[in-house]
């Protein structure tokens, strides 16, 4: 057998660009494996000169699935900006803030679910090509299918009912908000009318866990061991009592037996982080400067928020979590698929949280926008569905931005990601005699797990064709296929 | 009692006051002459030209007109108007008129002459120009890329001394709207804030007033309620497959928000599926087309070398094309680039950023991934582009009506609220 090099590209059914290049050497075994991320869009630079309040409206445009993620973050570093810590901020405009940035969770978790990741738990991951896709999804198990996109639907309409449309809108303001929260508007979501209102979505939510659940027990073997391997784990969780928190709090990571590595105030972020640089990507890799760049890379986004949070505020969710965490004996979960699940457990949070909200008169009030004595540094740090998001803005005296750093989600989950392609590469390509496209497909399952947001990484987005390229030892090309 | 006169629009009989404004008398008869400059209580300043007719044969700005007896006005002939919108792209290519990300979206006149005239794309390559964003002046920022040098605020905005605030300086195409700061200074809150919305563009902005208006709240959000869009230029296609129609989508330098409004037609997407099936996209695991597709909906612009290597491959496998989202259409976002060095940027975010490991030398350069474009192109500066959609992303409603007129010629329109570039 010769050297081969196998691309899948694109890398689809994940949000953003991807390529994925398998280094065969001569005995048919796996000699490395790569994830590259393709592009480049430089928001660090081409955002300096612009005047401050700018940022929360441009950088959001880093991605079109999260906006509001990025919308938030860079918000709360601009409220800093302006002289407003989180802690004093308006409980309106905290909360109004809140709402946006579940609606964004829970929609983006629910796009990730029934529109990307389902078709690999529904179909198998044998199946055709074809029929790996939403389509397919609605054509043979339509109430499923309905379900996942009035679940988005509920979490696009409370983006829209605040930030006024459902794809890059605009609440925040620095030192708050600039727009109140109606009765009239927060029935909308509760009476049901028009759309299945917050009760339903928790109903949903739960009904999605149990299908999760059931699911488990019968491929236990394949979701529990596919892609698996330690890592450690980093989110924020409740300044004071440990609680899973997506919008403010400390850093926390932890190694894959649960021993604590970092526990921090966000804000001091820049002197526990670094990230490298390789050739091959575009996608830097950061890691904890503590433990180095071999040993303190962390995974980010729901299988690590669960293993990094002490509980998770929801009744309904908790219990949930509560039977997540008993399946490894309360120790770290290492096991990469096991993502999906966590994801869900975090939308039905997120489902109680917003009733929660939506309850709370509070919401509806209008002292909206705080300030305080301007600053020249401002750092948000917020759990985007996809992981730890950090922006950093600085600013001259005239409120022109110098320098600003974005860590997005799929960054820190880079190494992760890497070592995943690599570890199932080698599970299920070394010293077959074919190479068949559903193998492939594995590979790009270990990627998808993530839900890697590769646009917001790129600081870019968007997808590519699978095509396999077997070439000599001495690179000539001596047979392709394409899918 | 000024003598009343006849004249004539469009072969049309007028009748107005001898020596009123051109503009006034057309609108009095019931005839629109779209304005940018013109303001009405200052002397006519030609500077913008948007409202170009003719005068006896000759090309005039129209505000500058007084009407006499018996002229012969044209206004709304395919030419002029055809002109009036070059012009109107002109200035949009001119400065850095990027809408998705001013805080005077929906509140801009420019923003919404665009509107009005149906300018879905510029037939001009943007200009990304480098000038000075002002923030040196006690209450207001000054964006000169975003100035038209329109003059309204030199001849409008004065100090209570009577002192004028704002002045050209340079000359030719150096020529910028400066400030005077010591005179800006003297400016009341509310002085500055009448500057802001004088300002037929983002160019003069109220520090503290930015993003202030929710939207729906903005000025022109639902400007035109009721009406549609006129879009002369929609054309019968002829597609490949007669039964059901098969679509390719795919996002290049885009963030994916044009795929995401895609699915916000929600339920609908379980009827659309019945008359399309999706080949080729991002939605599906089908890699490379596998047939030849009736339409093509492109978001993102170029950026990389792999960008444009699928673009034509778009272009070669898809009956029509089209480019859908502002980044599609003129880099969007990620072309703000365009106006700094490349090289500058891979430097900022791998070798300067705040989290660089010490003495980083490394910058991504791989066979394995693609170079990347010095700039960020349109997708029509690449290949053919057949239809653009406008918007950051588009409206939902929008996307679909152009599919369904491309692919079952159901009848196009779109509304006003639905048309935007933000």
């Amino acid at each position: 057998m010769s050297k081969r090099k196998i691309v899948i590209e694109p890398v689809t059914r994940v949000e953003g660009h991807g390529k994925v290049t398998i280094k065969m050497n001569e005995n048919g075994k796996v000699d490395d494996a790569f994830l590259h991320i393709v592009e480049f869009r430089g928001f660090e630079k081409f955002i300096q000169g612009h005047p401050y309040w700018e940022a929360p409206v441009l950088v959001q445009r880093l991605c079109g699935i999260c906006p509001v993620s990025h919308h938030i973050a860079a918000a709360k570093a601009i409220d800093q900006l302006v002289g407003v810590d989180p802690e004093n901020l308006s409980p309106t405009a905290t909360k109004l803030r809140k709402l946006l940035h579940y609606g964004q969770v829970f929609q983006s978790h629910s796009l990730h679910f029934f529109y990307l990741a389902s078709p690999d738990i529904l179909f198998g991951i044998n199946a055709p090509a074809e029929k790996r896709n939403i389509v397919a999804v609605a054509e043979s198990n339509q109430e499923l299918a309905k379900k996942g996109i009035l679940m988005r639907k509920f979490g696009q309409e409370i983006i829209k009912a605040l930030a006024g449309k459902k794809i890059h809108g605009i609440l925040a303001v620095p030192g708050g908000v600039h727009k109140t929260f109606t009765k009239e508007e927060r029935e909308y979501f509760l009476d049901g009318k028009q759309i299945p209102n917050v009760d339903t979505m928790i109903e949903w939510s739960r009904e999605i866990i149990d299908f999760m659940k059931t699911y488990h027990t019968d491929n236990a073997e394949w979701i529990d061991n596919f892609a698996k391997y330690p890592s450690n784990h980093l989110g924020l969780v409740d300044k004071e009592n440990g609680a899973l928190e997506l919008y403010d709090g400390r850093l926390r990571s932890v190694d894959s037996i649960g021993n604590e590595l970092l526990n921090i105030e966000d804000i001091e972020y820049r002197y526990h982080f670094k990230e490298a640089v390789e050739p091959w990507s575009y996608l830097k890799f950061p890691y904890m400067t503590k433990y180095g760049r071999e040993n303190g890379w962390n995974r980010v986004g729901p299988l690590a928020r669960m293993n990094t949070c002490s509980h998770v505020s929801t009744p309904l969710a908790e219990t949930e979590r509560q039977i997540f965490k008993a399946y490894t004996q309360n120790k770290p979960n290492n096991m990469t698929m096991h993502t999906h699940w966590a994801r869900l457990i975090e939308m039905l949070h997120c489902a109680e949280l917003m009733k929660e909200l939506l309850l709370d008169n509070e919401l509806l009030g209008n002292d909206l926008v705080r300030e305080g004595t301007p600053r020249n540094k401002g750092i948000g740090i917020i759990e985007a569905p996809r992981g730890t998001l950090i922006h950093e803005y600085h600013t001259d005296d005239k409120g022109l931005i110098t320098k600003c750093n974005l860590i997005v989600s799929t960054t820190h989950n880079n190494e992760a990601m890497n070592r995943g392609v690599r570890a199932v590469a080698q599970e299920v390509l070394n010293e077959k005699p074919e190479i068949t496209e559903p193998m492939l497909n594995q590979v790009e399952m270990a990627i998808r797990a993530y839900d890697p947001c590769l646009s917001c990484a790129t600081h870019a987005l968007g997808q590519m064709p699978l095509i396999v390229e077997l070439e000599d030892s001495n690179g000539n090309l001596i047979d392709e296929k394409v899918r | 009692m000024m003598k009343e006169v006849s004249f004539k629009i469009d072969g049309r009989d007028c009748k107005a006051e001898k020596g009123q404004n051109l503009v006034e008398a057309a609108k009095q008869n019931g005839i629109f002459i779209p304005t940018l400059c013109y303001f009405k209580h200052l002397n006519p300043l030609g500077s913008c030209r948007v409202c170009t007719v003719k005068q006896n044969g000759r090309t005039i700005a129209g505000c500058t007109v007084s009407i006499d007896e018996g002229m012969d006005i044209e206004v709304n002939t395919p030419e002029l108007l055809d002109a009036r919108k070059a012009i109107l792209e002109m200035m949009f290519v001119e400065g850095n008129h990027f809408c998705p990300s001013c805080e005077k979206s929906g509140d801009c006149q420019m923003q919404n002459l665009g509107y009005e005239t149906g300018i879905r794309y510029t037939r001009f390559p943007h200009l990304f120009v480098d000038r000075i964003v002002d923030a040196r002046p006690e209450r207001i920022v000054v964006n000169q890329n975003r100035c038209i040098k329109c003059k309204r605020c030199i001849e409008e905005v004065v100090t209570n001394d009577g002192y004028k605030v704002f002045n050209f300086t340079n000359r030719g195409n150096e020529t910028l709207v400066s400030v005077d700061y010591e005179q800006e200074a003297k400016l009341s809150e509310s002085q500055a804030e009448h500057a802001m919305q004088i300002c037929p563009t983002g160019s003069i902005l109220v520090k503290g007033k930015t993003f202030g208006k929710p939207f729906g709240n903005r000025q022109f959000d639902y400007a035109h309620e009721g009406q549609n869009i006129p879009l002369t230029d929609i054309k019968k296609h002829k597609t490949t497959n007669q039964k059901k129609k098969r679509v390719a989508t795919t996002s290049l330098a885009g963030c994916f928000g044009c795929h995401m409004s895609l699915l916000d037609i929600d339920l609908g997407i379980l009827d659309v599926i019945e008359l399309i099936e999706f080949n080729k996209s991002p939605l599906t695991d089908i890699k490379k087309f596998t047939e030849r597709c009736d339409i093509g909906l492109i978001e993102g612009g170029c950026c990389n070398t792999d960008n444009i290597e699928v673009l034509r491959e778009f272009r070669k496998n898809c009956d029509i094309l089209v480019s859908v989202g502002e980044c599609a259409i003129w880099g969007g976002l990620p072309a703000i680039r365009n106006t700094v060095p490349l090289e500058e940027c891979l430097r900022e975010a791998y070798l300067d950023s705040l989290t660089s490991e010490e003495g980083e030398t490394v910058i991504p350069n791989h066979e394995d991934i693609p170079k990347i474009l010095n700039k960020v192109y349109s997708n029509h500066e690449v290949v053919k582009i057949d239809y653009h959609i406008p918007g950051c992303p588009p409206n939902a409603n929008h996307i679909w009506n152009v599919v369904k007129n491309i692919l079952f010629e159901e009848e196009y329109s779109i509304s006003y609220p639905e048309f935007k570039y933000d």
